[in-house]
């Protein structure tokens, strides 16, 4: 079974690095405007780093064939030559993941870097993990469950 | 093209409400490489000396460096540079969060503010597109209201605000200004520079991003950054938070209290790092790109010191808030904090100020009379609360606290001088400079900008036996006996400054760089990330020699204003024995000797304690030849 990236919000910090990871990783430039992943930092106290899940809504509507499943990673990936840079995809994407980058006038998303994502290798407090798919599902489960757990005391 | 930095500068007239972007020089911005040492250059060549700080004429330099807003771990600052009201030296005060990464997004790598706005305005930075806007709806607002305000009205919660609260507009002299809430550019009084100026805030966004010129390069020297950070000596920092540092001290006899008539607070254990982490502590929080993320989020939830989430509290703010005023409740101190916060004051101004009153009504000095009826006893942590707001609105006693030790002392007559701690009118820190080490009585006594512990750095690291990888530029090995101590003292500072000075010339936090290779981001290391990111030949040496170019500037900046040795000595208080705790006994001595070793390592004159004209020729200073 293939990695997932996971996200634990409580050991977020909120210091971007993955952002610029990401950038660097992809454009060879420090942009968090240019990342696909996102730290949302709001007041008070609020850090939490988005990733795509890649459930693959955005490869059932788009309309040229630009995305498509990495049969190794089960990343969903941009093909930029196919890709048209209509804006289908950011319109589905639930959870605001996919943008169309403003250089490259295409979409952009997470690919998992084939394999080795650059945002969970640096996370200076592993607020971002890459990990085995069946652990993720266990560690969500219990997310779950402790979110709607009764609380005693 | 220029990489690493967003190459332009932007001038700001609030006289005339005309804006000008200058396109940055390459090889002038290398001479000084940036941020503080760029800043100096740029005020020393345009602003006259003898200049009012709070006159229209007086510039302000917001200015980020090379690692600014880049994956240098070290990266999340920006600095404000001005001649400071409260001391009339050069200032140069660092903030952190996100104010200096989106600046640079946004396109600028300085702003040059000048003049006086008629009305009220904010600066609008926003992707190279820069207005003047109206603020008279945000003046009388405090940060966060402001911050709150700014954030709906331009719907964006993405940007930076930085902004000054009451205390600001009410000309308080070591009023803060204030980026994303809570982090302060704090000593010196820019908040009231900014008040005079009618310049309410600077908010910055930016998608702009830096372009790096050698990427793989640059991307294995912030892996080795990350890897050797994992090693970090002082792992309490980011474990703990600065806060973890009040135990330690109290237990080395190193923690100032009741206005630095003590070293050792015995009630150390209800205001540690520990307890607030534990019991107040909401999470930590990162400035920008930074691995270490010592900030903390804190509230009190309940009891009449309830103190909504706020940044904070930091070493410095709970020694100052605390043990200086005698005060062992640190929930007060938390409230205390976050009023500073919102009214825009500097937490350590603030306390030396209260606790200086305290003194001062102790021995008689202050009466129920001067003090709207209140008694200023040690310990009272309802006045200390009572007197933040005072000092933020200057009512009745606050007008007096508002102006500082310095001044306060001068009205209060010769016998207040004794207890007045201060030099060239910048309050202490919470550091002791009889006991923590003897390099910081230099530091305090020559820092560019009055008693500082973290300007260019943190001067004990010598002391604790940490070469931040000045050992192959000549820093001295650890000393033997006393009189080679004072000596030596003299020469290693000379290093220790030096390679603060590589942190404020590259727009870095100093924290780290306290280390050696392997543990910390040495000159060597910091040469890599410049060199692979700016994409110039840059060398370590190249780095110190800048910095020691940096460091003579800012001392001819002083000089002009008619600074000279006679004003590198430190208060009386420290010539006399600590009296309690594990540092009984120790005071500063041989300063004098010190300083005249550290001023023949720098090449200056011994006399006047000034770069000589020789010296200033050497490092192509010729202009700064007074």
């Amino acid at each position: 079974m293939s990695k997932v990236l996971t996200v634990d919000p409580s050991l977020c910090t909120g210091c971007h690095r993955c952002e610029m990871w990401c950038s660097l990783t992809k454009y060879g430039e420090i942009n968090p405007s240019r990342s696909n992943v996102y730290v949302i930092r709001r007041e008070p106290a609020v850090d939490v780093p988005v990733v795509c899940v890649q459930c693959g809504l955005c490869m059932d509507v788009c309309p040229t064939g630009a995305l498509n499943r990495n049969g190794s990673t089960d990343a969903v990936e941009v093909d930029v030559d196919l890709c048209s840079g209509c804006g289908t995809c950011v319109k589905v994407c639930p959870y605001g993941v996919l943008r169309i980058d403003e250089v490259a006038d295409v979409a952009a998303k997470c690919d998992l870097c084939g394999g080795s994502p650059a945002c969970a290798g640096h996370c200076p407090h592993d607020a971002i993990k890459y990990e085995d798919a069946g652990k993720a599902a266990a560690r969500r489960r219990e997310l779950w469950a402790m979110a709607h757990a009764i609380k005693i005391g | 093209m220029l990489y690493g930095f967003a190459g332009k500068l932007l001038r700001v007239n609030l006289n005339s409400g005309e804006l000008k972007v200058e396109k940055l020089d390459e090889k002038e911005l290398r001479k000084y490489m940036g941020c503080t040492g760029y800043a100096a250059k740029l005020l020393y060549q345009e602003m006259p000396g003898g200049i009012d700080p709070l006159a229209p004429e007086a510039k302000v330099v917001l200015a980020t460096g090379a690692v600014s807003g880049t994956l240098c771990p070290s990266g999340g600052s920006y600095e404000v540079c001005y001649k400071a009201p409260l001391t009339g030296t050069w200032n140069e005060a660092r903030s952190g969060g996100a104010f200096g990464a989106k600046l640079k997004y946004a396109g600028f790598d300085f702003v040059v503010i000048e003049g006086k706005a008629a009305d009220p305005v904010y600066l609008l930075i926003k992707d190279g597109q820069v207005e003047i806007k109206p603020a008279k709806h945000l003046w009388g607002l405090n940060v966060e209201e402001t911050t709150d305000t700014l954030i709906n009205e331009l719907d964006d919660p993405e940007i930076s605000v930085a902004t000054i609260g009451q205390s600001g507009e009410n000309g308080v002299l070591y009023a803060a200004l204030i980026n994303d809430r809570g982090r302060a550019a704090g000593r010196g009084g820019i908040g009231a520079v900014f008040g005079n100026k009618n310049l309410k805030a600077v908010v910055v966004n930016g998608s702009g991003g830096i372009k790096v010129a050698r990427p793989k390069e640059f991307a294995e020297a912030i892996e080795k950054a990350e890897q050797w950070l994992k090693s970090y000596i002082f792992d309490a920092i980011p474990a703990l938070g600065t806060v973890g540092l009040v135990s330690l001290n109290n237990s080395l006899g190193i923690l100032p209290a009741k206005n630095f008539q003590e070293a050792h607070f015995e009630k150390a254990d209800k205001v540690s790092g520990e307890l607030i982490n534990q019991k107040y502590q909401i999470k930590r929080r990162a400035c920008y790109g930074c691995s270490f993320a010592c900030g903390r989020y804190t509230s009190v939830n309940n009891g009449k010191y309830s103190t909504p989430p706020m940044e904070g509290p930091e070493y410095e703010t709970v020694d100052m808030l605390g043990p200086i005023c005698g005060i062992d409740d640190v929930e007060a101190i938390i409230k205390g904090n976050y009023l500073c916060n919102v009214y825009g004051l500097d937490t350590i101004s603030t306390g030396m100020s209260i606790g200086f009153a305290m003194e001062c009504y102790e021995k008689g000095l202050l009466t129920d009379k001067d003090t709207d009826g209140m008694p200023l006893r040690w310990g009272d942590a309802d006045v200390m609360l009572k007197l933040v707001e005072k000092i933020a609105y200057k009512e009745g006693i606050g007008a007096l606290l508002a102006q500082g030790v310095k001044r306060m002392a001068e009205q209060l007559g010769p016998a207040a001088e004794e207890a007045a701690i201060h030099v060239k009118g910048l309050e202490l820190p919470a550091h002791e400079p009889r006991s923590e080490s003897k390099s910081l009585a230099i530091q305090y006594a020559v820092s560019p900008r009055g008693a500082c512990h973290m300007h260019p750095n943190w001067a004990s690291t010598w002391d604790f036996q940490i070469d931040c990888g000045m050992k192959e530029f000549g820093l001295p090995s650890w000393p033997e006996g006393p009189q080679e101590e004072s000596s030596k003292r003299g020469v290693s500072y000379r290093y220790v400054a030096l390679q603060g000075e590589v942190s404020e010339i590259l727009g870095a936090c100093i924290f780290h760089s306290w280390g050696v290779e392997g543990n910390s981001i040495t000159p060597q290391l910091y040469a890599e990330i410049v060199k692979s990111l700016t994409g110039w030949d840059v060398t370590a040496e190249e780095l110190v020699a800048a910095a020691e170019r940096s460091w003579n500037l800012k001392r001819c900046f002083n000089a002009r204003e008619g600074f000279t040795r006679k004003d590198d000595k430190l208060p009386k208080r420290f010539a006399q024995a600590i009296p309690n705790g594990p540092s009984a006994g120790a005071k500063v001595e041989n300063l004098d000797l010190m300083l005249d070793v550290y001023y023949e390592a720098m090449g200056w004159d011994k006399q006047t304690g000034l770069p000589t004209p020789e010296k200033l020729k050497e490092l192509d200073l010729e202009f700064a030849i007074q």
